[in-house]
């Protein structure tokens, strides 16, 4: 073999065994991560193993975000706001700076709203009278209190299950959420599936990781959509969305097919959806870097899909909906009756 | 002396390693490695421009106006210039001209006369053609997986450059050894290597019922890990006639072929009579 051959086959192996040697760190480094960092907020550990969806809002983040800013503008009055805060003594864009809300079989009935694990700044003897006002009944579970509130259906409880951290929610869940946390093992960062759909969507300022038949079957605002679909659409196990919210959105769907034929029948309806998208914004010159910015990726049974929403189609969205709320007329007011006229002679 | 003689002769292995040794370096600096050079460049300047694209923040591939990550651009590159044309095109052409080439230079004549068997020649050079075109193919594909796919996206679609770089060397093997035979029984073969590879198969990929089993592609398409890219008609008539075997029956039909191919041209090339034109 002359030098020139054994040359050339030295480097065409040394960039396969680099590419490999390369390729092999980060898969290694990538699967690290998944178990000793990036594990999410430190509130996954009062979260129980089988959690079934796990969601995450930075909200000091989102306060302070640009787009929070402009829709201040178009808010039209901050009564709802202020009614919470009168009733619950927390005002969430001040108070709060992260919250988790997650679900699970076993604590949470499909009808009860799921576990709220709040991280912030509380005026806690504040809370606790307001709490008292409203008919709660304090009680001590494995040293720490609860407030429990009983209507007819249901019983949720609050709990400061330490300092700077509320759980709220049905009283069953956050009771298993204290012993999820005493047990130190049980959590879900125990649980390497929903640890590694969490690490990948860590990077937003929201996101939500939910096994797609608990959204059909869960109370959530998605619920009756996500039903309508799983009759729809190919068989979902999971569901993961991150968004990062600043002047604009731009945010990643990734679903987990059942298998590879199912993601690929997804993908096919993804793919009509877009063009269907693409269609109408023909029409509306101000949605084209919308659809300009739809991502369609993934492999195997991963099927990802991504989107920014860029910050003039917000602006423009506030304007029509600004321009639309000018021109609705004004509340119909009943006119008077006509004054009696004095009969003609 | 006969036994004397009988003894002194190299076994096939070691025959087939000589032949492989003096036709590696041949074959490596031959005017055909400026066409594979060519051919497997096109993928890396391609890659080069899409990262360059990418980095400026522009889409570098849109499918019906959406745009592609880069583990789909991969993925597609994967699908539409190795498995489908650099892999069967580098068969036909290294395959078919493993003893034709010798026949057309008429040096097939100083081979046959040294004290090796015939059917370690074409051993020796098929795995010479393995190992060149192996050792060229697999870096340039390394090389634009690593242009395409960003760093953090490495960890999760790694696995699956591992599966195609297998696939191309089994592409490699399964091409070249049948165009290897061809190149043994055929007087011009290269014609009857590109009419398979870009007539025959892909019009049979296209046809409905069985005769796509007929094919090297069918095989090696169903071992592919990405999803087939629905960026055209023909993948979209594929897509409707979709018939993916399993795992296990496109290695051993793949095997089969590359065994078969193998021993059939060890047998074609021992018995035939090759009549060199002067």
């Amino acid at each position: 073999m002359k030098n020139r051959t054994r040359l050339f086959f030295g480097i065409a192996v040394g960039v396969l065994v680099l590419g490999l040697g390369t390729g092999l760190l980060a898969s290694y480094v990538g699967q690290n991560f998944t178990l000793i960092g990036g594990n999410g907020p430190d509130s996954l550990s009062y979260v129980p193993a089988d959690a079934r969806m796990v969601a995450f809002a930075d909200i000091r983040d989102l306060a302070n975000s640009e787009l929070r800013q402009k829709m201040r503008q178009f808010e039209p009055s901050t009564d709802t706001r202020n009614k919470l805060e009168a009733e619950t003594g927390i005002d969430i864009e001040r108070d709060v700076d992260e919250i988790v809300a997650a679900a699970w079989p076993g604590g949470v009935s499909p009808q009860s709203p799921p576990l709220i694990l709040a991280r912030g700044k509380f005026d806690s003897d504040n809370i606790e009278t307001l709490l008292r006002q409203h008919g709660a009944t304090p009680e001590n579970y494995k040293g720490k209190q609860l407030f429990v509130i009983a209507d007819s259906s249901h019983t949720f409880a609050v709990s400061f299950v330490e300092d700077g951290l509320v759980a709220a929610g049905a009283a069953a869940a956050v009771r298993q959420a204290i012993d999820t946390k005493a047990s130190g093992t049980n959590s879900v960062t125990g649980n390497a599936e929903v640890m590694k759909l969490i690490k990948d969507v860590d990077d937003g300022n929201a996101w939500a990781v939910a096994k797609f038949d608990s959204l059909a079957a869960g109370p959530f605002p998605i619920s009756g959509l996500a039903k309508e679909l799983a009759q729809q659409l190919p068989p979902i196990n999971w569901v993961a969305a991150s968004g990062h919210i600043d002047s604009g959105v731009r945010a990643t769907v990734r679903v987990e097919a059942k298998d590879d034929k199912s993601a690929e029948d997804l993908r096919q309806v993804v793919r009509g959806f877009m063009a269907l998208a693409r269609l109408q914004a023909g029409q509306r010159a101000e949605f084209t870097e919308l659809v300009n910015s739809l991502e369609l990726g993934g492999q195997g049974t991963t099927i990802t899909f991504g989107f920014s929403v860029p910050a003039s189609l917000i602006d423009t969205l506030g304007h029509l909906a600004e321009q639309r709320r000018q021109v609705a007329p004004a509340p119909a007011v009943p006119e008077p009756a006509p004054a009696p006229s004095a009969p003609s002679l | 002396m006969s036994d004397t003689h009988q003894r002194r002769a190299p076994s096939f292995v070691s025959s087939a390693l000589r032949v492989f040794d003096l036709s590696l370096g041949e074959m490596l600096w031959s005017r055909r490695t400026i066409f594979m050079a060519l051919l497997l460049s096109a993928p890396v300047i391609l890659a080069l421009v899409s990262r360059i694209v990418q980095a400026m923040g522009v889409a570098p591939l849109r499918v019906n106006g959406v745009r592609v990550g880069g583990a789909g651009i991969f993925g597609m590159m994967i699908w539409v210039l190795f498995i489908r044309f650099t892999i069967p095109m580098l068969g036909v052409f290294y395959g078919t001209s493993l003893i034709a080439d010798e026949v057309d230079d008429k040096t097939l004549t100083y081979l046959f006369t040294r004290p090796v068997q015939r059917g370690a020649v074409l051993m020796g050079k098929y795995l010479a053609y393995l190992v060149c075109t192996t050792l060229v193919v697999l870096p340039s594909v390394m090389i634009v997986y690593f242009l395409i796919v960003p760093f953090p996206e490495i960890a999760g679609s790694f696995h699956l450059l591992l599966v195609d770089l297998g696939i191309m060397a089994l592409g490699l093997a399964a091409y070249g050894a049948l165009f290897g035979l061809v190149g043994t029984v055929l007087k011009r073969p290269l014609v009857v290597g590109l009419v398979f590879a870009f007539g025959w198969e892909q019009l049979a990929l296209l046809m409905p019922g069985y005769m796509r089993r007929f094919t090297l592609a069918y095989y090696i398409q169903g071992l592919v890990p990405h999803a087939m890219p629905s960026d055209g008609v023909t993948s979209l008539i594929q897509a409707v006639f979709a018939e993916s075997p399993t795992i296990i029956t496109c290695l051993l039909s793949l095997a089969v072929v590359i065994v078969v191919s193998l021993v059939f041209g060890r047998r074609a090339i021992e018995r035939r009579e090759y009549v060199l034109e002067q």
